[in-house]
Order: C-alpha cells, then sequence, then structure tokens
C-alpha cells in the first residue's frame, strides 16, 4: 500500500467540522470517486469530526490518499484526547447516544465506509479510522482491451 | 464564524426558504429559527424548504430540520421538503436518518403542487 497525498486539519470549533467536510471533499473528488461515493465519504467525515468537537472538544483529523494494487483509497483517522468510549459495542448500536443526538455518528459513518477501526480508552482519548476503496477503472478497462480481441 | 445567509422569502401565505449548500451548525440553528419567526410574523400555512444545493446531510442537519417540520407542524403549519440530490438522498438513507413527517418533492414545482393540496385537504376538513 503507497500513500500518494496527505494532510491533517485540527478540529476545534464548528466551523472545522465544516473545513474538514471541504478538505475531504477535495481528497474524495481528487481520487476519482464519483458524486454518491464521495457525498458517502464527507458525511461520514462530519458526523466523526462532530464527534470530536462534541464529545472531547478537540482533536485532529488527518487523511491519507492511498494506492493498493488497482485500488486507490482514502483513509481518514481521528484523533481526540477527550473522555474515551467506555463501551465501544455500545456505541456502535444504532440509536445510542449520551447526547443530544441521534445516536447514528459511529455506526452511520461504518455504513456509509467500507472499514473502521475503533482504538478507545477512557480518560485518554478515542482514535477512529475509516477508509473507502475505489477500483480504478480505467486502469481495469485498458488492462482488459488488451486481452481481447 | 459568521453564518451563512439563508434566503426566506414569503409568497402569499407560503414561505419559501432556501437552505445554504455547506452550513456550519450554527446557520443551521439560525435557520430553524428564521423560519419559525417567518411563520409566526407572515401568518403562514405552508412552508418549502428548498434543499437542492444541500451536499452534505449529516445527522445533525438532519435532525434540525425534522425538529422544524415538527415545530411548523404544531404552529398549524405544513412543509414540504423540495429537491434533495439523488446523492444525498442515497446517503442519509444508508445513514439511518429519516426526515420525521415532512412531505417531500422532487422539485419546487411538485412542492408547490403538493403544498397546495395538502393546504386545500386541510381547508375541506
Amino acid at each position: 500500500m503507497k500513500e500518494i497525498d496527505r494532510g491533517e486539519i485540527r478540529i476545534a470549533s464548528e466551523g472545522d467540522i465544516v473545513m474538514a467536510r471541504r478538505v475531504v471533499r477535495n481528497a474524495a473528488t481528487g481520487l476519482g470517486f464519483g458524486i454518491t461515493d464521495v457525498t458517502r465519504i464527507v458525511t461520514a467525515a462530519s458526523e466523526l469530526t462532530r464527534n470530536i468537537y462534541h464529545y472531547a472538544g478537540s482533536g485532529v483529523m488527518r487523511w491519507r490518499a492511498l494506492a493498493a494494487g488497482d485500488r486507490v483509497g482514502l483513509e481518514l483517522i481521528m484523533e481526540d484526547k477527550g473522555p474515551g468510549i467506555p463501551d465501544v459495542v455500545k456505541a456502535m448500536e444504532s440509536g445510542f447516544t449520551t447526547r443530544k443526538g441521534l445516536g447514528l455518528g459511529l455506526p452511520g459513518a461504518r455504513r456509509l465506509m467500507d472499514e473502521m477501526t475503533i482504538h478507545s480508552q477512557v480518560g485518554s482519548g478515542t482514535t477512529v479510522q475509516v477508509r473507502k476503496w475505489l477500483r480504478r477503472k480505467n486502469d481495469a478497462t485498458v488492462a482488459n482491451g488488451e486481452g481481447s480481441p | 464564524m459568521a453564518a451563512e445567509n439563508i434566503s426566506v422569502i414569503r409568497l402569499r401565505d407560503l414561505l419559501l426558504v432556501t437552505v445554504p449548500p455547506d452550513p456550519d451548525d450554527q446557520t443551521i440553528s439560525a435557520l430553524q429559527e428564521q423560519v419559525l419567526q417567518a411563520m409566526a410574523e407572515h401568518e403562514c400555512r405552508g412552508l418549502v424548504l428548498d434543499i437542492s444545493t444541500v451536499q452534505t446531510l449529516d445527522s445533525f442537519f438532519a435532525r434540525t430540520i425534522a425538529e422544524t417540520v415538527q415545530m411548523v407542524a404544531v404552529m398549524g403549519g405544513r412543509t414540504v421538503l423540495s429537491g434533495m440530490r439523488a446523492s444525498v438522498a442515497v446517503t442519509a438513507t444508508e445513514l439511518g436518518l429519516t426526515m420525521g413527517n415532512a412531505l417531500t418533492a422532487l422539485n419546487m414545482d411538485r412542492a408547490f403542487d403538493l403544498l397546495g393540496a395538502e393546504l386545500r385537504k386541510d381547508r375541506l376538513v
């Protein structure tokens, strides 16, 4: 797996959530994701950065553009030093929330993305990593075109 | 950070509100307040929320819209959500969002038709 590009943005205000959405939208569009996948990824980024802001107060969103074989991918890593999640399994249940929310943040982001990993320790913070992959159609077409009569 | 501009237009006893493309949370909350104030001030019976430029509908945004629809309803008004993009519809559904009791329409024309029909129905009852 190769890293093509990367960036990070500090999340400490509501404005940063908007900025994170824009950064992620640009990165996803640049990688060639279609409009629906871009919307999925941006929406997941919005849910997860809002979690940082509301639960931890502040944190960081890092993003990486990845290439692996015939796929490219976008990885988002959300890191905070907030209170942590006491029961990750419970937090992944739809409708579970400790705030005035819909409880869709984590389970929703998991449904919108291809991969999700959560590391959380009570008292020291939470790291959420999500990835979305895209098969590079152009390369596949070229390869198939060469092979067929 | 300054709240994005929200366009609120009154047409007879209807209110047409255009939601900005990428609002921050503060703007979304301000939108709710402005809508309710305008509904009361102009004695409106119906509301069209134009979301055709909205690129990202996350759970906070959706909750505020669903709440607004509910608040307008208890004030005696009807709301139609107009113009949700296909990509947003797919994402919102996968995320698990529901828009409460909101009526929905593909575009503004149909939104006004639907709202008109709903209001006529109310009048007959």
